[in-house]
């Protein structure tokens, strides 16, 4: 028991002491937190700003009408967002457009908005500017246009609506998507937010998972290579060796968890003092008490699985060349689940998807995934859990018997059926 | 006083090769012994199962009266042939390490370990990283490994590799080293245990049938002399191994009449010349020492 502390207290403070852990342990939050920051601040200044279009209306009619709409938009501080010129057309409404394009370029203007002469007809109504992809922007001014559309038709028709019960009767109603989930109440949420915050998680557990695996690999493989081996046998049992190595080096991945969630819960709390209600929501979710837990064991248990087999490839290995082609059936088994992420994460509970995450190897991985997404059947949890933590046990075992007889081996690599073999014996 | 290491009929075979074949010895407590053989003679594999790092087929290892599984690491310093340390860390955490797996705790490790630093005279290079240090100073390194902990018993498989100059001789000097060190020795060849007990009786038992002669001149002919076996040239002296009931007396007078004699002493066979005797020149052979602190 001693000797495994001091293997452990090794590996971790031969880890923690460099540079390069903290550098890397800094990346991935950097990274993801700089892309939370970035799209609260953008939609902050967005709200801010003040914006100016012109208008070239062909047939006349519909311009103030539109103007009159978009000018009712307000900001959080009162002030009309939209500043609208009516541009009288001159030479025609293409010529009238590209006489405007300086004012775009120098974005004194953020777009122009043509009018062509029959709003019956295709393509009939179009936006000029540099950003076209701010969708709040283009809803607004599409309503606008919309609202100026439907009154002229109105008016033309015989009905006798005046525009304010038009208004009410077409008001459009606003469809909030709702997570049902049996342990709390209905989550509000929308499909990228989802897919953001369970992607982010299961980068970081796919990265993590075989950073780790290759850590471990590499550690025993120079204690082999640098015949520093023998030595340590001279003290301890190759059992005491692959034991304190794995957990020394679990210790630092766990570290670097603990650093990633507490980074992910002040996240958490920061975005909830900065934004309000509704937007709040998806970050309450993606970084939820219970998707930080999961992720944690989730990460222990991938831990245990893949490193034992990683220990033992280093272990048969004699170089990082032969060590590279040993491992890659490693990498695969932790890359399918990984790249299967993006097929199952619209439906965590097709048939495929359950199976899959039942499967030892992949358990890590996709069960994660569906329970980041949705709600998993206890039983699916529970024996997902049993049996990825019976064959880690079993693993171990057999990966252990490899480590013993492969870290005492040199020169040729021994086969792969001879590996099996010693893993029975 | 009971031994420090005992080997009952001990065998470990690889495939079809025997690499130990029903070895037996006795290493004294407090004393230094050396396991001595040619390149390929089971020394080595010898020593990994006195270690408990490969367990034999069959037969027994005891240390210090215990099956070795259960003392050997807590109680023996081993120096193994095949020694490396981590390149990236620093001398004195290494040191720190090493001494902190034979039961001390890191921090009384480390005062251990600057105690050896400061006798091995490299205390300056305490925190350097070992990538750092010639070969010679990492084979002190490795030495102070080793020997924290103050082990009962100590094992240095090929303590002076790494450590000779390039040397033509290096067998026969090795030889000299361990007749000079050892009390007691064992003598293996292919597997087996050829000779071992003390180094005076082995002796003994060869008779005082060698001469020891320095002069100056031409010594080629003395091969030729009647009663001689065979003649050992060592640059300033050289040793000539009798046939058994030859005369001394009679190479004197041989010696003397074309050579001038600074001295002639009749002398036990030295450990090479055994060696030599007992296995045959083949191959070159190499010491291996298994003392006892």
């Amino acid at each position: 028991m001693h000797n495994i502390l001091m293997i452990v207290r090794r590996e971790y403070l031969e880890r923690v002491k460099k540079k390069s852990f903290w550098i890397g342990t800094a990346v991935f939050p950097v990274l993801m937190g700089g892309l939370i920051f970035v799209s609260i601040f953008a939609a902050a200044v967005e709200t801010e700003k003040q914006r100016t279009i012109a208008i070239v209306d062909a047939t006349g009619a519909i311009a103030k009408e539109a103007a009159t709409k978009l000018e009712a938009e307000k900001m959080k501080d009162g002030r009309s967002k939209w500043v609208v010129e009516v541009v009288p057309v001159a030479g025609g409404i293409d010529a009238t457009r590209e006489s405007l394009k300086p004012r775009i370029l120098s974005k004194e203007i953020f777009g122009v908005v043509t009018v062509g002469p029959d709003i019956e007809s295709d393509k009939n109504f179009g936006f000029y500017g540099l950003n076209v992809s701010d969708i709040s922007a283009t809803m607004d001014i599409r309503g606008a246009l919309h609202d100026a559309v439907v009154a002229k038709r109105l008016a033309a028709s015989d009905l006798k609506i005046d525009a304010e019960t038009l208004n009410k009767m077409t008001k459009s109603i606003d469809l909030v998507t709702y997570q049902e989930s049996a342990t709390g109440g209905a989550t509000k949420k929308g499909f990228e937010q989802a897919l953001f915050a369970t992607f982010a998680f299961v980068i970081l557990l796919f990265m993590s998972l075989l950073l780790y695996g290759i850590a471990v690999l590499r550690g025993v493989l120079e204690e082999k290579s640098n015949r520093i081996i023998e030595l340590l046998l001279g003290s301890v049992t190759p059992t005491e060796l692959m034991t304190g190595k794995i957990l020394g080096i679990g210790s630092v991945g766990l570290t670097q968890m603990v650093i990633y969630m507490a980074t992910g819960g002040l996240l958490r709390v920061y975005a909830m003092a900065r934004m309000s209600g509704g937007d709040t929501a998806w970050i309450q979710d993606a970084l939820s008490m219970r998707k930080l837990v999961f992720f944690v064991v989730f990460f222990l248990l991938g831990y245990f699985f893949y490193t034992g087999l990683f220990a033992a490839v280093g272990a048969v290995c004699n170089s990082e060349q032969e060590a590279q082609n040993m491992q890659q059936p490693l990498t695969f088994a932790l890359m399918i689940p990984y790249i299967l992420t993006f097929f199952f994460i619209k439906n965590p509970d097709h048939i495929a998807a359950v199976l899959m995450s039942l499967f030892p190897p992949f358990t890590p991985i996709l069960m994660f995934t569906r329970l980041s997404v949705g709600e998993v059947p206890t039983w699916q949890l529970v024996t997902g859990l049993v049996l990825l933590i019976g064959s880690t046990w079993l693993v171990f075992r057999a990966a252990g018997k490899v480590f013993r007889i492969g870290i005492l081996m040199y020169g040729k690599r021994p086969t792969v059926p001879e590996i099996l073999r010693w893993a029975r014996s | 006083m009971g031994s420090a290491i005992a080997l009952r009929d001990v065998v470990k075979t690889f495939g079809d090769h025997r690499a130990v074949d029903s070895v037996t010895f006795d290493v004294p407590q407090g004393e230094i012994f050396g396991l001595l053989g040619p390149n390929g003679a089971g020394k080595s594999t010898t020593i990994r199962m006195i270690m408990d790092i490969i367990r034999p087929d069959s037969g027994s290892v005891e240390v210090l009266g215990k099956p070795a599984a259960q003392s050997v690491r807590r109680h023996v310093g081993y120096l193994p042939e095949e020694r490396g340390l981590y390149k990236k860390m620093k001398v004195l955490d290494v040191l720190e390490f090493q001494g902190s797996l034979t039961g001390a705790s890191p921090r009384d490790a480390r005062v251990e370990a600057k105690l050896w630093l400061e006798k091995l005279e490299i205390a300056d290079w305490a925190d350097k990283k070992v990538e750092e240090l010639s070969k010679g100073m990492s084979q002190k390194i490795q030495f102070a490994a080793a020997v924290l902990g103050k082990p009962a018993v100590l094992i240095l498989d090929e303590p002076f590799s790494g450590m000779d100059p390039v040397n033509q001789n290096l067998f026969k000097d090795r030889m000299e080293t361990a007749e000079r060190l050892c009390k007691e020795i064992a003598l293996i060849n292919k597997g087996q245990l050829v000779l071992s007990g003390p180094l005076a009786k082995v002796k003994a038992g060869f008779g005082k049938n060698s001469i020891l002669l320095e002069y100056e001149g031409d010594g080629g002919f003395l091969p030729s002399i009647p009663g001689v076996a065979r003649v050992d040239a060592y640059g300033s002296y050289s040793e000539i191994r009798l046939e058994p009931g030859a005369d001394p007396q009679g190479v004197l007078h041989a010696v003397a009449a074309r050579l001038k004699v600074s001295k002639f002493e009749i002398v036990a066979p030295t450990l090479h010349n055994i060696f030599i005797e007992k296995v045959g020149a083949t191959g070159v052979p190499v010491l291996e020492r298994v003392g006892d602190a």
